[in-house]
């Protein structure tokens, strides 16, 4: 993986060659790559298995779906079909997969960075209605009042003219 | 790697003619830190703050979500899920094209280049196109990120009915030339500029003929809703049976209708613009309008570079920089990969 890495992305600083010679080998060497990466045909089976991905994260929606009353199950499904999907279009769009090892040293630190940054949110934000003073729990909107709103709806004096 | 580091050796500065005589091949005179170009480096380096950026976006929003005591409905804000996947099949596409051009420009194919990134740029307009669709949806039932212009209450309380009382006072002296025209009147034409109209009088005097048939029965509505806000003697509930009537929010069983099936007083006559109440509105619409604000911005910054590369030759000199704006561009693509499950299915 290193080895072709470095061929086939190397540095193109070449002493002795004109810039025609040096575009022309880049034109021989990126040919090259072109076949080693399998071509059209391979981005053509990712867009496919990317739109079929779309296409199963509404199947969290159809009635077939067994867990409509888990959210919880339906949440993890999408964002693995979301993983799946990023990591698709990283490792082939992004070429990262025919990258050297550099890859590594970029995005491993940034996708752990990322993550330690949403963690340390959840002290402060996602726990922010714990503890919260009266007046703003009287303002603060709850499960009841989406309750109340559907009760109105359905058992309001207008209920009858609008079902 | 381990070929170029020998080659860096004292010696090797100049004159390479025979060391590629020798051994057949070319040897390198100076080794960059990684085995990449400058600008892919920079560009990648640029990313990984990319990805923090909007980690840090979507992070919060996952935590302010599951963190709120309630949070809306999908169909409660006027979300189409639909347009959603109709806008990540558009990215999704503008990706693929992107790489094609990118492979034609390696093939040094200029032309075909050019009609894969136009393409590319097309299909990036029309995802901001229906983006902006999306926003003044949006818009026209009062969802923006922030008062004045949101209409978004939290809660059917006393707070919400005081603020209903101040619209329809606020109606009740209309300037003459903010007049809907289904209400104007022939002798406003003669009306100074400074003078106001009761519109909620001219709508009770206006010949059923001039209303269609919903327009009639949420007229009478209206009329009743006015009772029950001015009335001295309210109860919590009535405050529920205002916020219904003035923008129904889907129930529950009701999410395949996508969300039409309700109709509110503010659809059948847009100028009431009368306040609305959507449980857990407000975080929602900050959080929607950041994060897809930001993904649009990001997408506007790439359909420029697009605009620009589109005046290009892109034969094989420009396969760096077509490399370089495609690593971009997927990124925005990743993004929305995440927004669109996050913010339209969850």
């Amino acid at each position: 993986m290193s080895d072709h890495g470095t061929h086939s992305h190397g540095p193109v600083t070449r002493s002795g060659e004109s810039a025609d010679e040096t575009l022309q080998h880049s034109i021989e060497s990126e040919h090259g790559d072109h076949h080693a990466h399998g071509g059209l045909g391979k981005y053509l089976l990712v867009f496919l298995a990317l739109c079929g991905l779309t296409t199963m994260s509404f199947f969290t929606y159809s009635p077939a779906w067994p867990w409509r009353d888990q959210p919880q199950v339906g949440w993890t499904f999408m964002m693995a079909v979301s993983c799946t999907k990023a990591m698709l279009v990283i490792l082939f769009f992004m070429h990262v997969w025919w990258e050297a090892n550099w890859k590594y040293v970029l995005t491993i630190p940034a996708a752990m960075m990322a993550l330690f940054l949403a963690i340390m949110l959840i002290p402060d934000v996602g726990m922010r209605n714990r503890m919260v003073s009266q007046e703003r729990a009287l303002h603060m909107a709850r499960g009841a009042d989406l309750k109340v709103l559907e009760k109105a709806s359905t058992e309001g004096p207008f209920a009858v003219q609008a079902h | 790697m381990h070929a170029h580091a020998a080659s860096i050796s004292p010696g090797h500065d100049d004159g390479h003619a025979g060391d590629d005589g020798h051994h057949g091949h070319v040897t390198l005179q100076y080794q960059p830190g990684l085995p990449l170009s400058r600008g892919k480096l920079i560009m990648w380096l640029f990313l990984s703050t990319e990805i923090m950026f909007f980690a840090a976006l979507l992070g919060s929003y996952v935590v302010l979500r599951f963190g709120a005591p309630i949070w809306p409905k999908p169909h409660h804000v006027h979300l189409s899920e639909p347009i959603g996947a109709f806008n990540t099949f558009v990215l999704i596409c503008s990706s693929v094209t992107v790489v094609l051009a990118l492979e034609a420009a390696r093939a040094n194919k200029a032309s075909l280049a050019k009609i894969w990134m136009l393409l590319t740029l097309l299909l990036g307009t029309l995802f901001l196109g229906v983006k902006g669709y999306e926003y003044s949806a949006k818009f026209s039932h009062g969802i923006y990120p922030a008062m004045p212009h949101s209409r978004i209450y939290e809660r059917p309380d006393l707070y919400y009915g005081s603020a209903v009382r101040a619209r329809l006072d606020e109606l009740r002296k209309t300037p003459v030339g903010q007049v809907p025209s289904a209400l104007r009147d022939p002798a406003d034409a003669e009306a100074k500029s400074g003078d106001t109209v009761d519109l909620l009088q001219r709508l009770d005097a206006a010949p059923a003929d001039r209303l269609s048939a919903d327009q009639q029965t949420a007229r009478t509505r209206l009329q009743q809703i006015q009772k029950i806000v001015m009335s001295a003697d309210q109860q919590a509930f009535d405050m529920a049976v205002v916020a219904d009537q003035v923008m129904p929010l889907p129930a529950e069983g009701a999410d395949h209708g996508g969300g039409h099936g309700a109709h509110g007083l503010n659809d059948a006559f847009r100028w009431l613009r009368l306040p609305t109440v959507i449980p857990g509105g407000n975080m929602w619409a900050s959080t929607y309008f950041l994060l897809t604000g930001f993904h649009a911005i990001h997408v506007a910054v790439g359909l420029l570079v697009f605009g620009i590369m589109c005046t290009w030759t892109l034969n094989a000199k420009r396969v760096g920089a077509i490399e370089n704006i495609g690593l971009y561009w997927h990124f925005v693509d990743l993004v929305w990969i995440f927004l669109f499950p996050l913010m339209y299915l969850f």
